[in-house]
């Protein structure tokens, strides 16, 4: 093999292992400089010309267009509050208070950020839907079937899942301390 | 074995090469994509006021199903672009102002309009703007213009559209 034949191949096999690790790396989540609370990841930098360019690019890809910190903080969850991967062959209890914001929701996605078809429609569930009596506390089922009574949001059987966490105006309190505010605790109950 | 540390360096060279401009690339390529998604069939520096999002209507990655967006992909490149924007009073909205690499250079919600209309010329550095108008300059010619309106309930659409439409964008 003449000199610049290996030269080349160096070139062509580090662009593409640095091109390769870079894809792999903005595919992972939101785990990128993250502040964790429970099964819960934020970064307070999204959107903003601050954010490293890992945190951009996974950004980019996985959840393109965020708003910065000051209007919106983005939760992720991929796992329940005991780290086991969020399944949807599994319901859940998720539960919480009334959070710390003008206005919240929580999302289902599919494991690549998407909204997932479920014949119910829905696919949130935000504070609104909260009556005034749970305020202090408030329990939805995440399950594939609906559930004989209480805050329904459909999974789909077999799919793993992500959730989004959005907080719309956050408090000044919450955003003393995010790392430490109360945000809804998500139990495996049973599976199928 | 001597012949090959040349080529490990200039691979360990590439390698960080590869891993800038494979973010680099993921980062101005994705929004790239979505401004042409965003464009398609109205072009730009117009408004789309979007369906709302559903399994089979998300042009941009996890959308929120809570919110209708209108969007207005802005090119720069012939002139600034004005954006106006018609609050929902007493209902949560935003027009946020991205540009190429993704990062937002303004963002203004319905609070902080005090609920009231408001206009924003959006302009790279050295172009020509309407006196007394208030202007965001960006780096680049090309980004999205978003404005969120937050329902309630999927049925709000009904009774909102027709404000949200009075939001619009323009080439001036």
């Amino acid at each position: 093999m003449k000199a610049w034949h290996r030269y080349a191949l160096g070139v062509i096999v580090g662009l593409a292992a640095g091109g390769g690790a870079a894809w792999q790396a903005t595919g992972k989540g939101f785990d990128h400089g993250a502040i964790s609370n429970g099964p819960w990841t934020t970064s307070l930098t999204y959107g903003t010309n601050s954010t490293d360019p890992l945190t951009r690019a996974a950004v980019a890809r996985r959840g393109l267009l965020a708003l910065p910190a000051t209007e919106t903080v983005y939760w992720a969850a991929n796992k329940d509050s005991e780290g086991r991967p969020l399944d949807g062959s599994c319901s859940y209890a998720m539960t919480g208070p009334a959070l710390d914001s003008r206005w919240w929701s929580v999302t289902f996605y599919d494991r690549e950020g998407y909204l997932v078809a479920n014949p119910a429609n829905i696919w949130s569930f935000s504070g609104a839907s909260i009556a005034p009596e749970e305020k202090g506390g408030w329990r939805v089922t995440i399950a594939p079937a609906k559930p004989a009574s209480g805050h329904w949001l459909p999974s789909v059987k077999g799919q793993p899942f992500e959730l989004t966490l959005r907080m719309y105006n956050p408090g000044p309190g919450f955003m003393k301390a995010p790392d430490k505010a109360v945000l809804p605790v998500l139990k495996r109950e049973a599976c199928a | 074995m001597k012949n090959w540390i040349g080529p490990a360096a200039i691979a360990l060279l590439a390698g960080a090469a590869g891993w800038h401009s494979g973010l680099a690339l993921s980062t101005y390529g994705l929004m790239e994509g979505a401004i042409r998604r965003l464009a398609d069939g109205t072009g730009v520096n117009v408004m789309k006021y979007g369906a709302l999002p559903t399994p089979a209507n998300q042009p941009v990655v996890r959308p929120s199903p809570d919110l209708a967006y209108s969007s207005c992909p802005y090119d720069l490149s012939d002139g600034p672009v004005l954006v106006k924007v018609v609050p929902v009073p007493g209902r949560y909205s935003s027009l946020s102002i991205f540009n190429a690499r993704t990062d937002v250079v303004f963002v203004r919600n319905d609070q902080q309009a005090k609920e009231k209309p408001f206009e924003v010329v959006i302009a790279r550095e050295g172009q020509q703007v309407p006196a007394g108008k208030q202007v965001v300059r960006v780096g680049y010619d090309r980004g999205i213009a978003l404005i969120r309106l937050l329902l309630n309930a999927p049925s709000d659409i009904k009774t909102l559209d027709p404000v949200r439409r009075q939001s619009s964008c323009h080439r001036i």
